[in-house]
């Protein structure tokens, strides 16, 4: 492919300032010249696009992805789908979240041992469509764990495995490292759907996830929690897992413990889930009674104070989580952009630079790689909008307003011309 | 989609007859209307589609498919491949065999258990793009049956699942039945170059197994295919009402004579294709001529050919197709089988289409009413454009670009394009 110049557009460049009216060139899988202003950059040889006076930005990056996961009402829905259908299931999930203009994935847990790690393969190999993507594991969690399905009298899976004893979490970890993970997934704390094992609890014991963080540390692998409780949020710093997800009950001291180690932890709170069961489930039989009932209000209340005081610390909070279950769906991942506006506060620039810049940072962890800002030498991760995100956050939610999806240097969508006739957006003037 | 008419097209009907100049309607996903000449059928509100003198004919109908095998070379291989790799692979290979013009495949074997029931599934709902598909069950074989890729002290898997007895066998086969099969695969003879106690010549199922599994499909109304090289390997599955026997080798004048007394009731599949290969184009999986001599590649290709120009002297339906899917006999090369008929066994091109399109059509429906493989009104609309005379050239078919259209049920899988060759190279019956 020749050169893309991108002329004419208003760059977010991921950093949370303004955005800048100026030029883009692309030069095979990296962004080669970012230029303020018009007629900046030479024209001949290179492929140039009129932005129009649209919005260039960077990819999205969802640092709590569910991408295998089946848009399934139940566990145990989830657990009966055969591993080929889920793989089948798990492909049209990952062109159906880079349609909506993620180009990078953090797995928060696979749906099963493998599926994770044969999407990404497959996506790696450019033999399907889909965001870079991290593999995780499903959720270790222990007997009794929020997310084990079984009965006494019968076998029955969720998207877990079971371990119990640091021996077995040793060797179970040590089996997904061996089938290709980049993300071990500890569901340390339970969840508010378990009624056996509610938010506030700590499932698994110090000695497993000493034992997991062990090997994982010992092989270069990354760690996600999942920590609603305050012990397990203190466990997960303790152990030094990178993800920390949800981190609704932090005290004041765990807050402090976090502060203090704030270059090496990302937050992913995951409101999503918790707003649409609240407000939108009731189609699968889950009314606001039963959400109720399970303290999920208490949960975003609480999750969103949270949130916005780790921001204060400087804590890395981010936003997506938990899109793939029934209510809400994958493709709707970009509601959580609205959701960090409207239920914690922050502001779209804030927001999107969250998605955008630390999220690059976070996938890329120690590895020398790239993406995330619009920036000289940065992989091409580049989004053209249609519009204002910036003055309208909501713009992410219709794939329509995608005028140009990018992904290191290759057009999974080809840009398109604005639909309305040159709504340019105020820094493009 | 409007209802879509082709017009100057050379139509060949699937049933082996000279192809006539004439028009085809399609409305919805059916054959609407068929006319010879030009101008015969109303243009208004339709879409017409002016096929340059091209060829239409039926699509292609694969009886011997192994869309889920994934183009490796050895046993091991295909086992080692787990599920979900291999279900992704199977997507490819269906889509690689509409785009070569098969527009319908019945399985003569899964690489695993669910693989092919789960692809037709998937092909069924329109998410992904292939055949239409019959879904077969992995090779049934008893232990140290030709795919036994078991050892003593390592279990290890390639594409089978090995019963011993009649119960186990009968288990099997209704554990498939539960997960939606359509036919199942029963490996009755050996198989050149695998055990040396398990050669293409032998029988290597107790006949009690046999009827313990035909006893269990045909009540519940799912047909059968065989590996059948050995004459009492065919002679069985004459007696036990098996549809497909695959291969039919070394068939006794005898076995013939049963046959042709029979010869509605089955349908033979030789699967020449990996046989050439492996005698002439295998040398760099270490599969070298002198290998494959020593292996009987050669007397089975020989007496194979006779066979099969034997049973369609007797009126015995033989069929192309069959073993696409090993790295020496790939996926998307099932087209060269079309060639293997006319030069190795001496068919016609025109007979070996008909087999390809109205018989392969015929078998497709399992008992029932044909519904596509002819040209023919009321029939489902899978057809295909094909730049050339496939009757003077029956190579064309190879080369996926001469396929100007590609059309499964009434849906385009490849839009109409012009004909490549400006000089309209109109074939003879168009003019």
């Amino acid at each position: 492919m020749a050169n893309q110049l991108f002329t004419n557009v208003s760059i977010f460049d991921g950093g949370g300032k303004k955005p800048y009216s100026g030029e883009v060139l692309v030069q095979g899988n990296r962004i080669k010249e970012v230029t303020r202003g018009g007629n900046t950059i030479r024209r001949d040889g290179v492929k140039v696009v009129d932005g129009e006076g649209a919005t260039l930005m960077p990819g999205l990056v969802n640092c709590h992805s569910h991408l295998a996961y089946t848009d399934m009402p139940t566990l145990t829905a989830m657990g009966d789908v055969p591993p080929e259908e889920n793989t089948l299931i798990a492909m049209r999930n990952a062109k159906t979240v880079l349609d909506h203009g993620i180009t990078a994935a953090v797995s928060a847990a696979s749906s099963k041992p493998r599926t994770d790690i044969v999407l990404r393969n497959e996506i790696n190999s450019g033999r399907v469509p889909g965001p870079r993507f991290r593999a995780a594991t499903p959720q270790f969690v222990s007997t009794g764990g929020p997310w084990d399905p079984r009965q006494m009298h019968m076998h029955h899976n969720s998207f877990e495995i079971v371990a119990d004893g640091p021996v077995e979490f040793r060797q179970k970890v040590r089996e997904m490292i061996r089938e290709g993970v980049d993300i071990v997934k500890l569901a340390i704390s339970g969840d508010g759907f378990a009624d056996h094992a509610p938010e506030d609890t700590m499932t698994i014991a110090e000695d497993e996830i000493a034992a997991a963080a062990e090997v994982a540390h010992s092989r270069s692998i990354r760690l996600a929690a999942h920590a609603r409780s305050d012990a397990s949020i203190q466990a997960s710093i303790k152990h030094g897992i990178t993800f920390v997800h949800h981190a609704t009950h932090a005290s004041e001291r765990t807050l402090d413990m976090l502060e203090k180690a704030k270059d090496k932890h990302y937050v992913c709170p995951a409101v999503g889930i918790i707003f649409a069961t609240l407000n939108e489930a009731s189609d699968w039989g889950v009314d606001r009674e039963w959400a109720l009932a399970h303290r999920l209000d208490r949960e975003l209340e609480i999750g969103c104070e949270t949130m916005m005081e780790m921001f204060k610390r400087g804590i890395k909070v981010m936003p997506y989580g938990d899109y793939g279950v029934a209510w809400n769906p994958h493709g709707t991942d970009n509601r959580d952009l609205e959701h960090f506006v409207s239920l914690i506060g922050f502001t779209p620039a804030q927001t999107l630079m969250m998605a955008t810049k630390w999220g690059g940072e976070a996938w890329a962890g120690d590895d020398p790689i790239e993406f995330g800002e619009v920036k000289e030498g940065y992989l091409a991760d580049l989004l053209l909008m249609d519009g204002d995100p910036l003055a309208d956050i909501t713009l992410f939610q219709d794939q329509d307003n995608f005028l140009m999806i990018m992904k290191n240097g290759e057009y999974h969508k080809t840009p398109r011309r604005r639909r309305v006739s040159r709504r340019r957006v105020a820094a493009a003037e | 989609m409007a209802n879509q008419l082709f017009t100057d097209v050379s139509v060949f009907d699937g049933t082996g007859k000279k192809p006539f100049a004439g028009e085809v309607l399609v409305q919805g996903n059916r054959i609407k209307k068929v006319a010879r000449g030009k101008s015969k059928i109303e243009r208004r509100g339709v879409d017409v589609i002016d096929g340059g003198g091209a060829f239409l004919m039926p699509g292609l109908v694969n009886c011997h498919s192994h869309t889920t095998y994934l183009d490796t070379s050895s046993l091991a291989e295909v086992g080692d491949i787990p599920p979900e790799e291999a279900t992704l692979k199977a997507a490819h290979n269906a889509r690689i065999q509409l785009d070569n013009g098969l527009t319908a495949v019945v399985s003569a074997a899964a690489a695993k258990p669910r693989m092919d029931i789960v692809l037709r599934n998937e092909i069924n709902s329109g998410r992904i793009p292939g055949p239409r598909m019959k879904a077969c069950t992995p090779q049934l074989i008893s232990t140290g049956g030709p795919w036994d890729a078991r050892q003593m002290h390592m279990h290890h898997e390639s594409f089978e699942i090995t019963c011993d007895g009649p119960i186990e066998f009968r288990r099997a086969t209704r554990e498939m039945i539960r997960e939606g099969v359509d036919i199942v695969k029963l490996a009755i003879s050996g198989d050149n170059n695998t055990h040396p106690h398990a050669a293409e010549d032998m029988t290597t199922w107790a006949e009690d197994e046999i009827a313990a599994v035909m006893e269990v499909a045909q009540s519940r109304g799912v047909w059968a295919c065989s590996h059948a090289r050995g004459d009492d390997s065919i002679r069985l599955s004459i007696k036990y009402g098996i549809q497909f026997i695959h291969h039919a080798t070394y068939a006794s004048e005898k076995t013939l004579d049963s046959l042709e007394k029979r010869k509605h009731k089955h349908y033979i599949c030789p699967a020449f294709g990996a046989i050439y290969t492996a005698l002439h184009e295998a040398s760099d999986w270490g599969v070298t001529p002198e290998f494959a001599e020593t292996a009987g590649f050669a007397r089975e290709l020989e007496v194979g050919c006779k066979t099969m120009m034997k049973m369609h002297k007797r009126g015995i339906k033989v069929l192309p197709y069959g073993d696409y899917g090993v790295a020496w006999n790939p996926h998307g090369t099932d087209n060269r089988d079309l060639e293997h008929f006319v030069n190795l066994v001496g068919f016609t091109s025109a007979e070996t289409l008909m087999m390809a399109t109205m018989w392969g059509g015929e078998a497709f429906a399992f008992g029932g009413t044909p519904e596509m493989g002819q040209v023919k009104e009321g029939f489902l609309a899978d057809l295909l454009l094909v730049d050339g005379d496939p009757l003077a050239d029956i190579t064309i078919m190879q080369d996926k670009d001469n396929f100007l259209m590609i059309m499964k049920d009434g849906e385009y899988h490849k839009a109409p394009r012009r004909r490549r060759h400006t000089a309209r190279r109109r074939v003879a019956a168009a003019e």
